[in-house]
């Protein structure tokens, strides 16, 4: 099975820097969620939603690469929300403890609901 | 979980399937599909399947990159086995001695955020709470991680596998 290279693009929503997600992450998506992410933090937003709709794998290097932006994000004192995680993906959230540090939501609508309410 | 044992089991442990990959990135998501492909038949749940594609795609890409280097004509072998109550998939690569222990210690994500840890390290512990057991054992030339899931009835296919 060949790599599904991760692609991302950025869009605003409501105030929210969505970063849509396709691909895979693992460690050949470093160079092009760095990108997305600097792009996505360009106009400041409060919040920067990670769309991981059209994700189908992520692996621990891609983990390291999600805590990478978490931290970004605190010490910018943005937020970091994710949505559309499979079941299994919102477990291993769950178990790395990412999801007590950044908002995790079953879809793109609540996240973005949230973010206006907060 | 235990960190390094014997892979001694029962003697009535079927092989299911047996290949080899060369280490190369990426390889890890053939083997988690292989492997899932092959235990198609024992009627795992969704869910549990998920975590054992986790567990080999994690231990594959460790073998070839701690193991063999990222060396692509050093092949990880691969080896999915059943006894009827348990699924197991052994995973060597050709890491030698001595057998790696692993880091009993859970990471720590607020230590990994304040910059503290690195951000990596994640790649046992997911296994670990992937699958029922890790068993570790190892010689002069090999390394070989053992991720075992217990079956429930129902779930053990019977005649049908393999």
């Amino acid at each position: 099975m060949p790599a599904k290279y991760l692609e991302a693009e950025v869009r605003q929503e409501a105030g929210v820097a969505v970063i849509e997600l396709r691909g895979e992450i693992d460690g050949f998506a470093e160079e092009a969620l760095a990108a997305a992410y600097e792009e996505a933090e360009a106009g400041n937003p409060e919040t920067v939603l990670l769309d991981f709709e059209g994700v189908d794998y992520i692996n621990s290097t891609g983990i390291a690469l999600i805590v990478g932006l978490l931290a970004k994000a605190r010490a910018a004192k943005r937020r970091l929300v994710a949505c559309n995680l499979s079941d299994h993906y919102v477990e291993i959230f769950n178990i790395t403890r990412l999801s007590d540090f950044m908002g995790v939501y079953p879809d793109r609508d609540s996240a973005l609901e949230e973010a206006a309410t907060t | 979980m235990t960190a390094s044992g014997h892979l001694d089991h029962d003697d009535d442990r079927r092989v299911l399937a047996e290949f080899s990959l060369p280490s190369e990135p990426g390889n890890e998501r053939r083997a988690a599909d292989e492997v899932a492909g092959t235990v198609e038949s024992l009627g795992l749940a969704p869910d549990r399947l998920e975590r054992l594609k986790t567990a080999v795609a994690e231990a594959t890409m460790n073998a070839m990159e701690h193991g063999n280097g990222y060396r692509p004509e050093v092949p990880v072998d691969i080896r999915v086995l059943f006894s009827g109550s348990e699924l197991m998939v052994h995973i060597t690569d050709r890491g030698g001695s001595p057998v790696p222990v692993p880091d009993p210690e859970v990471p720590d994500l607020a230590a990994k955020l304040e910059g503290l840890q690195t951000p990596r390290g994640w790649g046992l512990f997911l296994i670990r709470n992937m699958v029922d057991e890790m068993n570790i054992t190892g010689d002069r030339e090999h390394h070989t991680v053992e991720l075992l899931m217990h079956l429930e009835e129902g779930q053990k296919g019977g005649e049908d596998a393999g």
